[in-house]
């Protein structure tokens, strides 16, 4: 099993989501987060006054899948969430070792 | 035997039967009881309750047994002393004992009659004690004390059961004193936590403000003796209504939690056999705001009350009095109506007082708010404008002015105004970002707008947009585009005139359009820019929507303005406002507001000052033509504050060397003055015999400190406006001689003030300078911002 991890534009995450849903994959989680990568913080000035950006409003979205769909779902959010400029985020995979739905107790594949 | 004494025989037998079981069948048999009660189909609550209460008493007695021992007696006190039971209530009971008993007896009848309660798995509150120690720990504990007053004999000796009550009460009336500020702040403590229940969409029947423990405080508070209670009939029923609100809670949970969560609605307004759960929170809402209305008032008076007791040993000092406003006094910190108004011909009256007290921070005195209701004639439509402006500042009070909203509000006089108000009174919303009613989240959204009103040049448009954005949520159909059509009509009602309502419907109409563009849509496509630019129109309107985006949001809860969303808005506002001002063509004044007469005068040098007679709105135009010279303007404004004119308006120009000055101002008190008298005083006031900054000083330090909180002022130098001056802007609250006090700052400095335009909306003033060197060009920079700094300091020593 693994952790799809996607950090994009917040206006990309419709798009996002119902691409994952016409693929198949029907659980998510969805968070706000900040942040900054080589799009940093910078200073702007507006209306007379300077201020800096220093994190970028993102969207962060987490999906759980068994192995074998991986490589797919994240081809469809590399796809979905690009606009081809800065700023369009990254997306991660990482290992679980273990996964337990809370109200059946069901381990493993089964809890997905 | 014959039938009947048969059936006698039978009833003895029984009789007997129940007397001679075992503890633990007769504890079976109270449980069942109990059961039976909480189980049965179409009992009235109130029949419930009193039953449940009654089968509990009937045990207390049958384990106290047929001869209680002489010198105790068992009491019920708290909501089981006032036989309002409900199933998950505790049994809040006292053994009470007059002390000549040995431990060992009164603790033996502890046991009799506590441990079978307990072992039936009754919720049990208990103590045991002596007339004397259940006074001591009154006078203690504020809770016990209040429990107390509700003492009613269950079983044992009466005697003592009286004793105890009537103790308890004449303590409560000596030490009111002390124990009712104790108790206020208690009060306080508990609103701050559990919110007020009129306005909340999930609120907790018991703690919230307005709920059922303020109808035991009011009882409380009568008891005392220092207040009485106004609306008795109205809370009674309320009160009632929300116990029964509260049964069918915890028959529909099986808990003895008293929040009326979302989830749990539905089905307590099925209990209770009402049409869905909007028109049960509708009605819990208007229980909860007779009751908090009332607890406001009788508050008020228990403070007046202990006022005027720790007066009487001060040598009688009075209660202070002073004039607030044409027609409205403040009196022993109530706005009350000066003697002599004329309530039948005044129908601005209401709204003008109404918003006199707001700034001033304190309430409409209850009999005052009853006959503006009663003698006042309803405002002819459209408003005229001394209406309208009141209505604006009464807003613009912020939230300090929220008290006196819900007072109007709870005296019919808001729908009286506006009766489209009524779709969304009391309405409940269910969403997961709002906590308040409808009507509440607008006037909370009100409060916040008015913080924000120094980001806007018009913060009378922000006002209105906050009060009216939800509008259309009493109607079906998208509310933004229902409540553009809403709003359009109410200010128009309101007398705004045919730019304003546009503007004031736009921003309804668009109120959710930056939170959702600015999380929906690509900020780097300049297609979302110029669909924004396109709907928002102007760099103006833009300015204020922003600002009403995030007055509705911090409103709502802090999960609609996170710092996240912050950011996405405020980057679109950023973008949008970039492109609105490429087209904005900003361009000084071109037609001038001078009358070919004043042109006339002002060629010819002369000085003159002119006052109109009132007109409709009780504007009195005052031109003031003169020689030019710095400071000018300075003592021209304190001339007229001196002479109590309020500036609502002015325009300033400088035609051949001389000033025209045009002031819209309003009279505070009476009439205003004549012609010849500000002439006399403005000529002093520019040869330096009259000491306008002392006086108005001085007046102002005898005038109440208004304790509202407003937003700081705002002064700025505008460095695109103009080729030829340099221009300041202000903007700040309110107050009489403000624009004096600006212009001697800029005075003093030495730089001249070539024009001005001077407005004042609502609370709220935006003044424009324009300022002008020795060589008639624009001040140097660093003069333009010691200026700027000045002003600042002078308006910040008064914040």
């Amino acid at each position: 099993m693994k952790l799809i991890t996607a950090v994009i534009k917040p206006f990309k995450l419709d798009d996002v989501r119902s691409a994952l849903e016409s693929f198949g994959v029907h659980g998510m989680t969805v968070s706000e987060a900040s942040g900054y990568g080589r799009q940093k913080g910078h200073t702007e000035v507006y209306r007379g006054a300077e201020y800096t950006v220093d994190l970028v409003p993102k969207i962060r979205l987490e999906v759980l899948l068994d192995d074998s769909d991986v490589d797919d779902v994240v081809e469809v959010i590399v796809k979905t969430a690009q606009t081809g400029r800065i700023g369009d985020g990254k997306v991660w995979v990482t290992p679980v070792d273990g996964v337990v739905r809370v109200r059946t107790g069901e381990r493993g594949v089964e809890a997905l | 035997m014959d039938r009947d004494a048969d059936g006698t025989a039978a009833g003895l037998v029984v009789e007997h039967t129940l007397s001679t079981t075992s503890p633990a069948s007769s504890a079976v048999r109270f449980q069942a009881a109990r059961e039976a009660i909480i189980g049965a189909q179409g009992l009235p609550a109130a029949q419930r309750r009193r039953a449940l209460s009654d089968v509990a008493d009937r045990r207390i007695s049958d384990l106290l047994g047929s001869s209680p021992p002489p010198g105790t007696s068992v009491v019920a006190v708290g909501g089981y002393g006032r036989r309002e039971l409900l199933p998950g209530s505790d049994l809040d009971i006292v053994l009470v004992h007059d002390g000549t008993r040995s431990p060992e007896e009164v603790g033996a009848v502890a046991d009799a009659v506590l441990y079978p309660l307990w072992d039936s798995g009754v919720p049990l509150d208990h103590s045991v004690r002596t007339p004397d120690e259940a006074a001591a720990v009154a006078r203690s504990d504020l809770k016990v004390a209040l429990g107390l007053l509700d003492a009613r004999h269950v079983a044992g000796d009466p005697e003592l059961t009286r004793r105890l009550a009537e103790a308890s009460l004449a303590d409560w009336r000596k030490l009111a004193a002390a124990r009712l500020p104790e108790l206020h702040e208690a009060v306080q403590a508990r609103t701050a936590r559990c919110g007020e229940l009129a306005y909340l969409i999930e609120p907790d029947l018991v703690e919230s403000y307005g709920g059922l423990r303020d109808t035991l405080v009011l009882r409380a508070i009568a008891a005392s003796w220092v207040a009485d209670w106004p609306h008795s009939t109205i809370v009674e029923e309320s009160r009632s209504w929300l116990l029964t609100v509260r049964d069918a809670l915890h028959r529909s949970t099986r808990r003895r939690s008293d929040r009326m969560l979302l989830q749990e609605q539905d089905d307590v307004a099925s209990l209770l056999e009402l049409l869905d759960a909007d028109v049960l929170l509708r009605r819990v809402s208007e229980a909860g705001r007779a009751i908090g209305y009332a607890s406001d008032v009788t508050w008020r008076s228990v403070q007046r009350a202990l006022r005027s007791r720790t007066r009487r040993h001060l040598l009688s000092r009075r209660p202070t009095r002073r004039p607030l406003a044409d027609g409205v006094v403040e009196y022993d910190g109530e706005a009350v109506l000066a003697r002599k108004v004329d309530l039948e011909h005044d129908a601005t009256l209401a709204v003008r007082a109404a918003a006199v007290a707001a700034q001033a921070g304190v309430p409409l005195a209850v009999a005052t708010l009853e006959r503006l209701v009663v003698e006042t004639p309803d405002l002819p439509v459209p408003w005229p404008a001394a209406a309208r402006d009141a209505f604006v500042r009464l807003l613009g009070a912020g939230r300090d002015g929220i008290p006196v909203w819900e007072d109007l509000e709870a005296a019919g006089l808001v729908v009286r105004w506006l009766p489209d108000w009524e779709r969304i009174r009391h309405r409940p919303q269910r969403t997961p970002i709002h906590r308040h009613t409808v009507d509440r989240h607008s006037i909370e959204a009100v409060a916040e707008a008015a913080a924000l009103a120094r980001r806007v040049a018009r913060p009378d448009l922000l006002l209105m947009g906050a009060l009216l954005h939800d509008v259309g949520k009493g109607w079906p159909g998208d509310h933004s585009a229902t409540g553009a059509v809403m709003a359009e009509s109410m200010a128009a009602r309101m007398g705004f005139d045919d730019d304003d309502v546009h503007t004031i419907s736009e921003l309804v109409r668009h109120h959710l359009l930056l939170p959702m563009v600015a999380t929906t849509r690509d900020l780097d496509d300049p297609a979302t820019t110029t669909l924004v630019a396109d709907l928002v129109g102007s760099a103006e309107r833009l300015e204020l929507l922003s600002a009403l985006t995030e007055a509705d949001a911090r409103a709502a809860g802090s999960l609609a303005w996170t710092p996240w969303r912050a950011a996405l808005v405020r980057d679109l506002v950023r973008r949008v406002h970039a492109r609105l001002a490429d087209e904005d063509d900003t361009t000084e004044a071109g037609v001038s507001f001078v009358e070919p007469w004043a042109r006339t005068l002002a060629s010819s040098g002369a000085f003159e000052v002119l006052v109109s007679a009132p007109d409709v709105d009780q504007i009195c135009r005052v031109t003031v033509v003169a020689p030019d010279r710095v400071g000018l303007l300075a003592c021209a404004a304190g001339v007229l504050a001196l002479h109590r004119l309020e500036v609502r308006g002015a325009s300033v120009d400088t035609i051949d060397g001389s000033a025209v000055q045009v002031w819209r101002t309003v009279s505070m008190f009476g009439p205003p003055p004549d012609d010849q008298v500000l002439r006399q005083d403005l000529m002093l006031a520019l040869e330096g015999s009259l000491d306008i900054s002392g006086r108005l000083e001085r007046r102002s330090a005898e005038r109440r400190r208004s304790v509202i909180r407003t937003a700081p002022p705002r002064v700025q130098l505008l460095t695109d406006a103009s080729q030829t001056a340099s221009v300041l802007q202000v903007r700040a609250h309110d107050e009489p001689g403000l624009l004096h006090r600006v212009a001697r700052v800029v005075a003093d400095i030495g730089v001249a003030v070539r024009s001005a335009v001077v407005d004042t909306l609502g609370a709220d003033v935006v003044d424009v300078f324009y300022l002008v060197g020795d060589d008639g060009g624009p001040v140097n920079p660093e003069v333009a911002e010691l200026v700027r700094d000045r002003v600042c300091e002078a308006l910040e020593g008064r914040a």
